[in-house]
């Protein structure tokens, strides 16, 4: 007789993966994609952010570098703002989970 | 019967010592089935029949990602194992432990003996206990304040990496606290165990979570557990402590898998 | 919460997801996956991994060589 168990105390065999699911409907299909894209783009601009810190850390960067570096990133963090201020999104709304990075805010809107 | 014509399996809810089944009366199992107790020296095995159409392997590997098939047969296995837990010694089973028929289940028993007498042994009198630490609401605070005007892209720089640090330090202070709070809980439980952060899009939780964990509290101990819990909790305002139970032992009854 | 016996019990409700964290060997993971629908019907799943490189100064600079 077969004396298979299917699984065993203790052997943590299971796991159950739950996708995202972004419902949307007409009216607000167009605000959820643009979610979706704007999730992104913080991502991307929190890593520049991160690294630019790191870079003028290190101390390899002449003051001119410096200086277009940080101007850069201002524009851009006021222009992620005047965004999310016209789409009335806020940093916890840009919160979907692409990968293996995880959730792209783990627990504050401004650090990564 | 060969395995391919099985169209059913028993369902094991849990292992208990010194079990009365009149505790089993009236509790709903699984697809409605009723519980049974399979007896093995002094051990004890509640289970039911389920349908392999559900719990078969290949069944199972889609329901796992169905999260309110979850989410119901979660909630059936955690009442069987409450009402039993209730009145007996009682080392839970993980989700979907089936066997094929009362013979493996107790071959199960006598194979897992050593180890559920020693889980069993353990737990006998006490109760799990979930305690987690999150940090509090008002943190972002620490993004306000003085910060010196930003005049130029070398200010704008600076004043990012000084909210970065002010942000580091923050974290680690807190998470000083947490392994405070747990180094004073410890102290009133028969065992504890660090379980990983949950997902707060799961969770549900404000905040950032820098402790879940679970303590073995004996019943005698319990009264003090909580006042401690409350005390911790108001202490300190940046975190927020959640404590819930009391819960089966379910983060104590794990076996090894061989 | 919907079954019977939660609401009879007077405790709060058991949190789903430390009941699945603990009768689950590993938990519950929400996947990378985010599935985009329309109306309740499902359309497009996007699956993004990202490749994030640290650009450092002497990498900066072999590219330029290279490129020179």
């Amino acid at each position: 007789m077969s004396d298979r168990t299917t699984a065993a105390p203790g052997a943590g065999r299971h796991r159950a993966v739950v996708a995202q699911r972004l419902e949307t409907d007409a009216e607000a299909v167009e605000r959820d994609l643009l979610r979706l894209v704007l999730t992104v783009v913080e991502l991307i601009r929190q890593l520049m952010e991160k690294q630019a810190l790191r870079r003028v850390d290190e101390g390899d960067l002449t003051d001119a570098e410096v200086e277009g570096l940080g101007t850069g990133l201002m524009h851009l963090e006021q222009a992620m703002e005047d965004l999310k201020d016209r789409y009335g999104l806020c940093a916890e709304d840009l919160n979907i989970d692409l990968g293996p990075l995880g959730s792209l805010l783990p627990g504050r809107t401004d650090e990564l | 019967m060969t395995d391919d014509e099985r169209s059913s399996a028993r369902y094991l809810y849990a292992v208990c010592r010194r079990l009365d089944p009149a505790v089993l009366q009236g509790v709903p199992a699984l697809g409605d089935a009723p519980l049974d107790v399979v007896v093995q020296h002094d051990l004890m095995a509640v289970v039911s029949t389920v349908s392999l159409a559900v719990f078969g392997e290949e069944a199972l590997r889609r329901n796992l990602e169905d999260i309110a098939w979850l989410e119901e047969t979660a909630r059936v296995h955690d009442e069987v194992v409450r009402a039993v837990s209730r009145c007996a010694p009682t080392a839970p089973m993980r989700l979907a432990t089936i066997c094929f028929d009362d013979a493996v289940v107790r071959a199960r028993l006598r194979e897992w003996y050593v180890d559920l007498a020693h889980v069993l042994d353990r737990i006998e009198g006490c109760s799990e206990w979930s305690v987690k630490v999150l940090t509090a609401p008002t943190d972002q605070a620490i993004d306000d304040g003085a910060a010196p005007a930003v005049t130029n892209g070398a200010d704008y720089l600076r004043r990012k990496k000084l909210l970065a640090e002010r942000r580091s330090a923050h974290d680690s202070s807190v998470a000083e606290a947490a392994g405070r709070i747990h180094d004073a809980l410890v102290l009133l439980a028969r065992a504890s165990r660090i379980l990983p952060a949950q997902d707060p899009r799961l969770s549900g939780h404000r905040g950032t979570m820098v402790l879940n964990a679970a303590y073995l509290v004996p019943d005698q101990e319990r009264a003090a557990f909580a006042a401690l819990v409350e005390q911790l909790g108001t202490h300190d305002d940046r975190v927020v402590v959640d404590s819930r139970g009391p819960w089966p032992p379910y983060s104590f009854a794990m076996l090894e898998a061989r | 919460m919907t079954t019977d016996a939660a609401r009879t019990r007077d405790l709060a409700p058991v949190a789903l997801v430390d009941l699945l964290d603990r009768l689950l060997g590993t938990g519950v993971v929400v996947a990378g996956d985010v599935v985009v629908s329309l109306a309740g019907v499902d359309l497009v799943e996007i699956r993004l991994q990202l490749l994030v490189t640290s650009i450092r100064a002497e990498m900066a600079e072999r590219r330029t060589a290279a490129a020179g």
